[in-house]
């Protein structure tokens, strides 16, 4: 843990996170593969079974649901979602250049990026959810048993997992993870 | 820690969702999006006289690119989220408040210059536009905010020894 001052913190976070955007984002597609195995599972708290498998496309994913859709031929077929995961996994990219710029240890370095995962899911199930019971309509939100306060759970679960979600949480598992560099910081306060 | 945490993301929340309400959308956020567009057309007519701002819109006259600033690229979230961290942390009120103000102004002041390298970057390259706002953007402005957070922390008064008894 480094005991010099938070210019030299800033300074070396400044100088990790361009080397960590692009490090994320060489293996975005994997890693948001690994958040869209667990949004699945979240997304069916909302709506048992929605998810029955995801496929890596590039960068993006695709969730195939239980759900069928209708065209305007009348031909029925599987309803299949596209997200775009890196939305919600950026955050990996700002933990690590904070983690590498306070020197921990490697070990809290991988533990702090799996405790990402689930808050990375998070945002990745909701966009599904909103997609499923908000913007493709009454029948698809009725085909997944969405409705009533679902919708304004919903809502706010996309809002905070797409605004608040991905910036804070690499944050609060920084802070988590080097609180001896935090106490260095108010250990030296005083105007 | 575990204290703070907790006060933490319930400030953020309970901030978050009164931001959504339509009061505070009408009453705040709308009129503070268009003051930010316009504050960042007047910043980019010194340089460039091409640049009008429209509601929560800014425009090259020149070309016709615009951008629309949205939630999450006016700064307040990142705003909300500096609130909720220094009222979260033990200190005197006046610090707070200080801490505050001094803040937020650090945090839009750096969103002004998300919006004016946004608007240029998306006239030069849409994929470098995309990446720039959906990724190096958003970590940059939460690392403001962690930078105003960590210096008021240093710039808090000590904290007073207890107390000690005195011996008769």
């Amino acid at each position: 843990m480094p005991r010099e001052g938070l210019g030299a913190f800033v300074l070396r976070t400044f100088l990790w996170l361009p080397l960590c955007l692009g490090a994320w984002y060489l293996v975005a597609g994997f890693h948001g593969l690994l958040a869209g195995w667990l949004a699945g599972p979240l997304a069916g708290a909302f709506s048992p079974g929605l998810v029955t498998g995801v496929e890596l496309q590039g960068r993006e994913l695709e969730f195939v649901t239980r759900l069928t859709t209708r065209t305007a031929s009348g031909e029925t077929g599987v309803l299949v979602l596209e997200v775009n995961p890196l939305i919600y996994t950026y955050g990996l990219a700002f933990f690590l250049a904070l983690m590498l710029a306070a020197r921990p240890r490697f070990g809290s370095i991988v533990a702090g990026a799996v405790a990402l995962l689930p808050f990375q899911a998070w945002g990745i199930a909701f966009d599904l959810l909103v997609q499923v019971g908000v913007r493709l309509g009454p029948d698809v939100a009725a085909q997944a048993r969405i409705g009533g306060w679902e919708h304004e759970a919903i809502a706010l679960g996309y809002q905070l997992g797409t605004l608040i979600v991905p910036p804070i949480v690499p944050v609060l598992l920084w802070a988590g993870l080097n609180r001896a560099f935090l106490e260095h910081v108010l250990r030296s306060r005083g105007p | 820690m575990i204290r703070f945490v907790v006060v933490f993301i319930v400030v953020t929340v309970a901030l978050f969702a009164a931001e959504l309400t339509p009061p505070v959308q009408r009453m705040l956020v709308a009129p503070w999006t268009s003051e930010l567009a316009r504050l960042s057309a007047d910043l980019v007519t010194l340089f460039d006289p091409h640049v009008v701002a429209s509601d929560k819109v800014l425009r090259s006259t020149r070309n016709g690119f615009a951008v629309s600033i949205e939630a999450g690229c006016n700064g307040i979230e990142a705003s909300l989220i500096l609130i909720a961290a220094i009222v979260a942390f033990p200190a005197p009120w006046l610090h707070r408040i200080a801490g505050i103000s001094v803040g937020l102004v650090a945090v839009q002041a750096l969103n002004i210059v998300r919006v004016v390298s946004l608007f240029y970057l998306g006239q030069w390259s849409l994929a470098a536009f995309e990446w720039a706002h959906l990724y190096v953007w958003q970590a940059l402005i939460m690392l403001d905010a962690l930078i105003v957070w960590l210096v008021w922390l240093r710039r808090l008064p000590p904290t007073k020894p207890a107390l000690q008894p005195h011996a008769a």
